[in-house]
């Protein structure tokens, strides 16, 4: 039988016999004609009287009935349900009363208990029915120019193996895992069900380590935004909590300043010019306005470099934003820290190498800079490090 | 309780720029900060010098998280203590003063800074100080909330075009003697009428320029000030006020915060009646009409009198705004130091051109928040 | 470093915290604030009226609201009052219990309340800290917070092995403590046996600087009041736990010249000798009874007690090793969970002392150090690793330095 919102036209009808009260009834005699037209639809007739209710279907025409109602099966199933007003069914035709229309709104509610759909046992939640869902849940806005495998190996009841495929905006679901992963991630059924319906929050299960991620992390923690948010079916709609998300952009002009301007126009003829406290000696590099140590102007500057040593340096898995435009830059990276020739011992200098020296990066090593083509006189003058072998 | 008190040993301004390009911050605060070591002798020794520096920046005008941070080195906050007011600068005095009455620290640098030019608009910045939901979303920003108020008070006051075109033209004829001030060209009361409505009915010569500006002060004990200078400046009375955030809430005429601020600084600087016993008065005017509205809320200009005020020349009689008030042109976050900076002044004698005779109590005031949400008052006297 | 005789004694008469957690969705930034507030006026018997003054203070880039304390004063009840807006970066919480002590000690005012605060939630945490670094230059490296070479520095010096067995048992005697504070925002129930299993599966985030290691970003508000010795004699709901001295030292605004050939001498170990020093502390692991202490990450926090504790070669791993940073150890570290298990950044530091008190007054719950606990020590942590430090005291009468 076609279901609308949730249920069908007929067990509206199959519901009225217990949903009937009968001491409201004791003076009413009527005979109500229903045709609900379309699929799932059909025709009945209600008779009451006597304080009793005779609710029967119909072959063929209406008759003896007083007041009949005509719509839509669909139309029908949602006034009564109170999904659609009835007042605006009533006025767009959608729902038409053929006899005294009032007669009905005051009389049905009285006589009856409201309707209400039947509560559906839902189905058992497992990984397995909630990863059926993937594919109807992709988001392709999302994922534009996304190209990836993910893995889930998932253990226990209602668990298995799949490989989720984002490919030119399309998303397939395919059991087992393929090679190679983007990323694989490993966990329990339970793990995976709880995190899905939010009774385990993401982040928990992984930092505590139930879930193993093998390969592209920041791809495993991306996931979450290609696919909508997985709903249990049937279940009643919590109370939304409105969140007005907005971006708020104002733009700047940064003033470089004297000190820094000298800098960047270091940076244009591919000089790093450091400046020379008066007191202690030190360079600072990016030259600043005084010398925080001694309280005194700097004036004096000196080139340094272009070589330098590394002593010491980080490798970056997790990515932060780029300040400027937002996007997640590529990882690993890794800035060194680089005391330039000429400069004093403390004073290192960040850059980031080059990624393809990363694997050959130790402390002590020497590294040279790398210049853009074109200098300008910008942060972008100088592209990073390499090995200066 | 207390009975020390602090004295404002020096002040140095950075004169106010439509748009100084050509500096950073640090540079604006260098040049401050070496007009301050010039003038005391101040250093930064852990025994005997400055070890707690209160600074005074906003995030969003930097457009830097902990803003601070940016004008460390300059500040001298290496291996130092500081703190930054993010809020009006005229509460970096009033918390300077805390600091060195409660024993911890003596002196206390003061630096504040901000550049209004930096960012595309002000508005855009002052717009975000609403809730999310509701007064950002309406488009609320500080200047149209002034507005709202400017036009309750011109009918409560009997405030006319004519009126707030005599505040302004009184305005740049004081700044014109000021080498700090922003704007500085006299202007015609014709001129100011007939300029552009920026937000009805605020035009735009009733508005304060975008400026940029940093302030600095050095704030000692009794027990240390002559080791600093030979004419300190006592902090004898200090309080702020909040008022209620949505505009709906407030009457907007009523000066619920000042007086309430007004009356705490006057109780704490033993000041009975303000008229009689102050003898300049610098009040943060950033639109023409705040300056009479300001002026009833410290008790100069009797409730709703606006008009009777201005035309009997209160603010000539009470030396108000001597230096051309916010009006010529301080930007936010700084623009209260700037008023206290300008009392100092005149308390020591140093007002050059604008100097008047027999100052011997001042006061500063600042505001911030919509329609004047935040007010303080600061007494200082020779 | 010399300072001056404080004007008066100042007390911490109420403590209230919000829960810590990543959903708070259903408060916004005002309600959160309020709820602090009165929980702090509650747990002193006070009423919002009896409040003179009111410090607030939070990171407005993280929730890109401007002077927030303008619209907080819905919930901070500030009306009427006087009001200061203090913030520092990290540290800031600790800031406005320095200045909340500041402004009772000076005199100006009675009853301060503080009121720490942040809904990391509602804005980008990492892309708001890169937002710290010059627009000119560095800005453009930065990545947030997050750095392996402490964890790298330890490796080279104490071996692999053994760096990182400090680290996990750090991290998870972190969160047994945070599993018995109802209030901390991530709790795990971690078992030290997990602990190779835990480290070898955590991603990393910057080399050996793995998730598990990491702090949380969370939401949440803190609010304390202070009062000054008179009324707090006058009597209290609960016992007054006395403010002794704070220290507060910021960096130049450089951070590659901690990565160079020498290292200067951190924050840490500079406000630890000369806060103990003019205090005539001489043995500060013998000394305090507890230490909150903020920890950002389990490498940081193992190497900066070496910096607080004022320790030298392995000493601060033997403790660790041996049991003494454990709740019922010799000094116990963070029993509320420290800031691996919940980091609202405005109030984080704020509720450092916070605890600290709770643990001297003795109703601090289920994470309660058994011991009486008389003296305690309370870190923040900022900016380009700025360090704010102070004691907490049971009892006045200690024996102040004498200066001239």
């Amino acid at each position: 039988m076609t279901e609308y919102f949730g249920t069908t036209v007929a067990d509206i009808f199959n519901t009225m016999p217990k949903r009937f009260k009968p001491a409201e009834a004791k003076d009413v005699d009527i005979t109500i004609g229903y045709e609900a037209t379309g699929e799932g639809g059909g025709k009945w007739k209600a008779t009451i009287k006597n304080g009793t209710l005779k609710v029967e279907t119909v072959e063929g025409e209406l008759t003896g009935c007083k007041t009949t109602v005509h719509a839509d099966a669909e139309i029908f199933v949602g006034v009564t349900l109170g999904k659609i007003g009835a007042i605006d069914a009533l006025s767009s035709q959608k729902l038409r009363v053929a006899g005294d229309p009032k007669l009905l709104m005051l009389l049905l509610p009285k006589i009856f208990i409201p309707y209400e759909a039947p509560v559906k046992k839902p189905d058992k939640i497992t990984a397995r029915t909630i990863i059926a869902t993937l594919a109807e849940r992709f988001r392709p806005e999302k994922a534009e120019g996304v190209t990836m495998a993910i893995g889930y190996d998932i253990a226990g009841d209602g668990g298995g193996q799949w490989t989720i495929e984002i490919r030119d905006g399309k998303c397939a679901v395919r059991e087992g895992l393929v090679d190679p992963l983007t990323v694989k991630l490993t966990m329990a059924a339970d793990v995976y069900t709880g995190m899905m319906l939010g009774t385990l929050e993401a982040v928990t299960a992984f930092t505590s380590g139930q879930v193993r991620i093998d390969g592209d992390m920041m791809a495993a923690g991306a996931t979450a935004k290609f696919f909508r948010k997985y709903e249990v079916p049937g279940a009643t709609e919590a109370e939304e909590l409105l969140c007005l998300r907005v971006t708020n952009a104002i733009d700047q002009r940064f003033a470089t300043g004297p000190v820094m301007g000298r800098w960047f126009s270091g940076l244009r003829e591919k000089k790093f010019l450091a400046n020379r406290c008066p007191e202690c000696g030190r360079t600072q590099i990016p030259p600043r306005e005084v010398c925080a140590w001694c309280h005194v102007r700097v004036l004096d500057f000196v080139e340094v470099g272009p070589k330098g040593t590394v002593t010491n340096f980080d490798i970056v898995h997790f990515a932060s934003p780029d300040p400027l435009t937002g996007a997640v830059r590529d990882t690993p990276y890794a800035p060194v820290y680089v005391v330039l020739d000429g400069s004093s011992e403390q004073e290192a200098f960040a850059m980031e190498i080059k990624k393809e020296d990363i694997p050959r990066l130790t402390v002590g090593a020497r590294v040279r800079p790398v210049w853009a083509e074109k200098t300008t006189g910008s942060y972008r003058d100088v592209i990073g490090f390499e090995l200066d072998i | 309780m207390t009975t020390q008190k602090v004295a404002i040993c020096a002040v140095a301004q950075h004169r106010n720029d439509p748009d100084l390009w050509h500096k950073r911050f640090q540079g604006m605060l260098l040049d401050v900060l070496e007009d301050l070591q010039a003038q005391t002798g101040f250093t930064f020794d852990e025994e005997t010098g400055v070890n707690t520096i209160v600074s005074c920046s906003d995030d969003f005008f930097d457009a830097r998280t902990i803003s601070n941070n940016g004008v460390a080195d300059v500040l001298g906050a290496h291996y130092r203590g500081e703190e930054k007011m993010a809020q009006e600068g005229l509460n970096a005095l009033g918390y300077a003063q805390a600091v060195i009455l409660s024993g911890h620290a003596d002196p206390v640098l003061v630096m504040g800074h901000c550049k209004e030019s930096q960012a595309e608009s002000r508005n855009a910045i002052t717009n975000l100080g609403f809730d999310p939901f509701y007064g950002r979303a309406v488009g609320l920003d500080y200047l149209n909330a002034a507005a709202l108020q400017a036009r309750a008070y011109m009918k409560k006051a009997n405030l006319t075009e004519g009126h707030l075109a005599g505040v302004v033209v009184r305005a740049r004829q004081c700044a014109a003697r000021n080498p700090y001030a922003n704007a500085r060209e006299i202007v015609e009361a014709g001129k100011v009428i007939a300029s552009p409505l920026l937000c009805d009915p605020i035009r735009e010569l009733h508005a304060y320029p975008v400026s940029d500006g940093a302030v600095g002060m050095l704030l000692a004990s009794e027990a240390r000030a002559r080791e600093f200078t030979d004419r300190p400046v006592w902090l004898t009375g200090f309080a702020n006020c909040m008022d209620s955030f949505f505009l709906g809430d407030r009457d907007l005429t009523a000066n619920f915060a000042l007086r309430k601020a007004a009356e705490r600084a006057y109780r704490k600087a033993g000041i009975g009646d303000p008229k009689k016993e102050i003898n300049l008065v610098e009040v943060m005017d950033a639109y023409a009409h705040q300056q009479p509205l300001w002026l009833e809320g410290l008790g100069f200009c009797g409730d709703g009198e606006g008009a009777r005020f201005l035309d009997e020349g209160g603010p000539g009689k009470y030396r108000v705004n001597l230096s051309g008030g916010m009006l010529a042109g301080n930007p936010l976050v700084t623009a209260g130091l700037y008023r206290a900076a300008e009392a100092v002044l005149q308390l020591r004698g140093d007002a050059g051109e604008r100097q008047v005779p027999d100052v011997h109590r001042a006061l500063a005031h600042s505001t911030t928040g919509p329609a004047g949400q935040f007010h303080t008052v600061a007494i200082l006297e020779r | 470093m010399k300072m001056h005789k404080r004007n008066r004694n100042v007390a911490i008469i109420g403590i209230g915290q919000t829960s810590l957690s990543s959903h708070k969705e259903d408060q916004n930034q005002v309600e959160m604030v309020q709820e602090a507030v009165l929980r702090a006026l509650d747990d002193a018997g006070l009423k919002i009226g009896e409040i003179d003054c009111i410090v607030h203070g939070n990171m407005e880039l993280f929730e890109m609201q401007f002077a927030p304390d303008l619209w907080h004063s819905l919930g901070t009840g500030a009306y009427g009052k006087d009001e200061y807006r203090i913030t520092t970066g990290g540290t800031t919480g600790a800031t406005l219990v320095c200045a909340a002590d500041n402004l009772v000690a000076s005199g100006l005012y009675d009853t301060v309340l503080a009121i720490g605060m942040e809904k990391l939630q509602e804005g980008n945490t990492t892309g708001g800290i890169t937002n710290m670094a010059d627009p000119l230059w560095f800005r453009n490296l930065q990545t947030g917070a997050l750095t392996g070479t402490t964890a790298q520095e330890m490796i080279d010096e104490f071996g692999e092995e053994r760096a990182k067995r400090a680290a996990m048992r750090y991290r998870i005697m972190m969160d047994k403590h945070a599993m018995l504070n109802p209030r901390a925002h991530r709790r795990f129930g971690l078992e030290y046996e997990q602990a190779a299993d835990l480290m070898a599966n955590s991603p990393q985030l910057v080399g050996e600087l793995r998730l598990i290691h990491m702090c949380s970003q969370s939401d949440g508000a803190a609010a304390m009041i202070f009062t000054s010795e008179e009324k707090a004699k006058a009597g209290t709901k609960h016992p007054p736990v006395w403010v002794r001295d704070h220290i507060q030292v910021h960096r130049e605004e450089t951070i590659p010249n901690l990565f160079g050939f020498t290292k200067p001498e951190m924050t840490h170990r500079y406000a630890a000798r000369t806060l103990f020093a003019r205090n005539g502390i001489q043995n500060p692991v013998d000394y305090f009874d507890v230490f909150e202490m903020y920890d950002p990450s389990a490498w940081w926090a193992m190497d900066w007690l070496r910096e607080f504790l004022l320790l030298s070669g392995d000493e601060h791993l033997r403790m660790l090793e041996a049991g003494d940073f454990d709740l019922d150890g010799r000094l116990p570290i963070n029993p509320s969970g420290g800031v691996i298990a919940s980091n609202p950044i405005g109030a984080t530091a704020m509720l450092r002392p916070a605890e600290a008190a709770l643990q001297i007054r003795g109703d601090a719950g289920g994470h309660q150090i058994k011991k009486e606990v008389r003296h305690a020590l309370a870190s923040g942590f900022g900016g380009t690793f700025w360090t704010a430090l102070m004691i907490l005291e049971k009892e006045l009468g200690w024996q102040e330095v004498n200066h001239d």
